[in-house]
């Protein structure tokens, strides 16, 4: 037992916030151990402590029988311990081989790199994890699967006898899953220690015999998966019964809505609130025609590269359209900036909340009026307005905060996200683009999103969702619209829309569903 | 309502007083009056940091922005070749010399923003060559000759009642306020700082980046073209290597004065602080037997310990 990787009385706090409260566990040399929990739980920072990114306030990690000493990242990775992070950490200008081999580069004696050895090197570990490219690409042309398989290269170049994986699978296909399982899989069979962090329990279940859940920064528990179901881990996770799924569409939310039109006679003659002909953007997609009723919300599922983000980018006015159209309660719309497709009745919660989401330098209240403020062209800020209709939106969509003049960082994924879709909200748009909202946020924030969604809707908003995640598509989603390869593949609504059916559609061939194996 | 101490200009201004408490009590004279602590010797500190601090508020801008802007110095410079060839060699009024001497940062901001904008050039490298080009086009000009306005500058002038020294500090002082309050209560200084914090997010969110980059260029070329009006009218020159290397102090500048290189963070206030402190320095490091080699030495060490210094109460706030 003293051999594992042991955390005892792990605890940290930033300021006000106290990220660990004295968390304890074990991890047993040779076992695939998760560690769940909702966003704001603790993981990043109990990995960032095991990396020796940053020092516990108090309580020790210890590894083989001795302690880290948790303040430099390279003893952490001496001692064999290797990090796969969430984020890229990669040097997107240098070569694969340079990647792998940074920091620790091999050299002659007199300090000249011997390139020649990293680039067999690299070559081996590339052909052994069966990442299909050279030594001496740059990284920036590798897709993200590749990438974080270049990360696994970089850990097992240091003999790493732990393997640490952060959320490694929040934007992998389920090919590319599949991939990295089995490389992992290989790995635990020369005695690697796997430390597996993820919200998806799915894979946790998949890959891992024990899962130690934490919730608030505090530890609740391990669990054998054996004997734990995973309702049993969410409920551990949230500290509550996990939230049942918001109700299917066609079973309950058209009926509630009998004085809609749109939501009965869908091809009747009354106007769709978007409606989009013939869209093409040479070589994302072609010939993209579809429309979205009032009240309804449509999901379009598709791989990674399929073209989904691309679609919602150009309606959205920030990029050019080669052909098509978009209208908006059948006026034409024409937008060529985010602020045209605003006026013109069309909201965007982007896929990259960080990146494109929000300001991190201006307040909550300032980030969630923005956009309706470059819809009005505002020239003066009222200030009793702005802050109006801030709060409206914190309360509407129960935003937690400590005050909305805290800076997003502040905030957990979930909270952030809900920033993001407020701060479009309060444009009050007939049509509302959502690309991935879920995408990172945990358990219990997904349910208030989805929610929040089935809100709008019912309110009169056309909504058009896109999503890799299969069962929040077919859970929330009136019509499902599938993509692939730039075209739109097939549509399918209500119970029309099963698993398979939408897979068979999002695939090359039915055959690759069949092996494909999501388990 | 924020308290006074948690305003983020207050640990300039502590800073600046700080500094003039040192000096006045440094410089104490042993009979007679205060050689530093007067009002002839404040006139005079204001009048030469406003040619900084006028153009400091536009450095402030561009760098929220995320930018950086390399050529204020060289359009300061220019600008005081133009007014003074106006003035001097065609015999114009002051004010129609001026209105083209503002014409110099004019274009020169239109410039700028064109490459940064259009382009999509680095803001460094674009500003890096309008520097050049308007710095060259003054020697161009003159032809190594310089304009001597003081000559045809009326003596004892005084412009609505207003003795001349005291317009350059109230155009400056008049300048931060306004841009002030633009920064902080129109939209457009909000979709400045929204620019500077996240650009992607900003255009996603509707806001006109591009037009928001253009302008904030533009003012900053205005602003330093009315710094080169100010410095030809004070040293009564016009003259194609005047305010030479300035730019650096306009930046440093606005840096001291809480502004961030990383962007969407600053003040314009922050930045005329910022300029009055190097002005006091320039000031009174002089007076002082002794450092008069040593003054560019101090003012290097003052940037560095006066960031550190703000970087700590900001942090204590």
């Amino acid at each position: 037992m003293a051999d594992g990787l042991i955390f005892r009385d792990v605890a940290k706090s930033f300021g006000a916030v106290q990220a660990l409260r004295g968390v304890s566990f074990a991890v047993t040399p040779g076992e695939a151990h998760a560690c769940v929990g909702e966003n704001g739980a603790g993981k990043s920072t109990l990995l960032k402590i095991l990396a020796g990114i940053i020092r516990p306030d108090r309580g020790d990690v210890s590894w083989a029988g001795a302690p880290l000493h948790c303040d430099n990242p390279r003893e952490a990775l001496e001692r064999g311990i290797g990090m796969v992070y969430q984020e890229m950490l990669a040097f997107r200008n240098l070569s694969v081989s340079a990647n792998i081999f940074a920091g620790r580069e091999i050299a002659t004696r007199w300090g000249r790199l011997d390139e020649k050895a990293m680039r067999a090197r690299t070559i081996d570990l590339l052909a052994q994890l069966h990442v299909p490219v050279t030594a001496d690409t740059p990284m920036e042309h590798l897709s993200t699967a590749n990438a974080q398989l270049v990360q696994v290269a970089r850990a097992l170049v240091c003999h790493c006898q732990v393997l640490v994986l952060d959320e490694p699978t929040t934007s992998l296909t389920d090919a590319e899953v599949d991939h990295l399982f089995r490389v992992i899989a290989t790995l635990r069979a020369t005695g690697v220690t796997v430390l597996f962090v993820s919200h998806r329990l799915p894979e946790v279940y998949r890959l891992c015999d024990r899962i130690t859940v934490l919730r608030d920064g505090g530890f609740v528990g391990t669990f054998a998966r054996a004997t734990t179901s995973s309702d049993d881990i969410v409920r551990a996770m949230v500290g509550r019964e996990p939230p049942t799924r918001v109700p299917r569409a066609n079973t309950s939310a058209i009926a509630s809505l009998p004085h809609c039109p749109t939501a009965s006679i869908p091809d009747g003659p009354i106007r769709p609130a978007l409606s989009v002909v013939g869209l093409t953007r040479r070589p994302m997609f072609k010939d993209i025609s579809f429309d979205v009723a009032s009240g309804e919300i449509v999901g379009m599922f598709g791989l990674v590269g399929s073209g989904r983000t691309e679609i919602l980018e150009t309606m959205f006015g920030l990029a050019t359209a080669d052909e098509g159209r978009v209208s908006v309660d059948g006026r034409r719309v024409q937008a060529r900036s985010a602020r045209d497709a605003a006026q013109a009745g069309l909201a965007l919660v982007p896929e990259e909340r960080q990146r494109q989401g929000l300001c991190f330098n201006l307040s909550l209240q300032h980030n969630l009026v923005l956009p309706l403020a470059a819809k009005q062209g505002a020239r003066v800020i009222d200030r009793a307005a702005e802050s109006a209709a801030a709060n409206a939106q914190a309360h509407a969509l129960a935003i937690k905060a400590p005050s909305l003049q805290v800076t997003p960082d502040a905030l957990s994924g979930g909270n952030q996200q809900k920033v993001v879709a407020g701060k479009w909200l309060a444009t009050s748009p007939r049509v509302l683009l959502l690309d991935e909202p879920t995408k990172g946020v945990d358990v219990g924030a997904k349910f208030e999103i989805h929610r929040l969604i089935r809100q709008q809707a019912d309110a009169g908003m056309a909504c058009l969702m896109v999503s890799s995640d299969l069962p929040e598509v077919l859970a929330l989603a009136d019509r499902v619209l599938i993509m692939r390869e730039g075209h739109l593949r097939g549509e399918l609504r209500g119970d029309e829309a099963t698993e398979e059916a939408v897979m068979r559609l999002a695939t090359h061939d039915v055959a690759s569903v069949a092996d494909g194996g999501h388990v | 309502m924020k308290r006074l101490w948690q305003v983020r200009e207050f640990s300039t201004l502590m800073i600046l007083v700080l500094e003039v408490a040192f000096f006045t009590w440094y410089l104490w004279p042993t009979s007679g009056g205060h050689p530093f602590f007067n009002v002839g010797n404040s006139l005079l500190i204001l009048k030469y940091s406003s040619i900084y601090g006028i153009a400091a508020i536009g450095a402030a801008l561009v760098i929220i922005t995320g930018g950086i802007d390399l050529a204020p110095g060289a359009v300061i410079g220019l600008t005081s070749v133009v007014t003074g060839y106006f003035f001097v060699q065609a015999d114009w009024s002051l004010a129609a010399s001026a209105m083209m001497g503002l014409l110099v940062g004019l274009s020169a901001g239109i410039a700028s923003s064109w490459l940064v904008v259009g382009m999509k050039l680095p803001p460094f490298i674009a500003t890096l060559g309008v520097m050049g080009i308007w710095r060259g086009v003054g020697y161009v000009i003159t032809e190594a000759r310089f304009y001597d306005l003081s000559a045809k500058l009326p003596r004892n002038w005084t412009v609505g009642g207003v003795s001349i020294d005291w317009v350059p500090p109230l155009v400056m002082v008049t300048l931060a306020g306004m841009f002030q309050v633009l920064m902080k209560r129109f939209q457009w200084g909000r979709a400045v700082f929204a620019v500077g914090g996240n650009e992607t997010a900003a255009l996603f969110s509707g806001v006109r980046v591009g037009l928001i980059k253009s302008s904030a260029y533009i003012t900053a070329g205005v602003l330093a073209s009315i710094s080169g009006v100010v410095l030809a009218v004070v040293q009564g020159q016009g003259k194609a290597d005047l305010a030479n290397g300035y730019e650096l102090d306009i930046i440093a500048s606005a840096v001291v004065g809480g502004t961030s290189l990383t962007g969407g963070r600053g003040s314009v206030a922050g930045a005329v602080l910022g300029a009055l402190i190097f002005g006091v320095l320039r000031n009174a490091l002089p007076q002082i037997p002794g450092a008069t080699f040593y003054d560019r030495v101090i003012v290097g060490l003052a940037v560095i310990v006066i960031v550190v210094m703000d970087q700590v109460m900001v942090r204590r706030a």
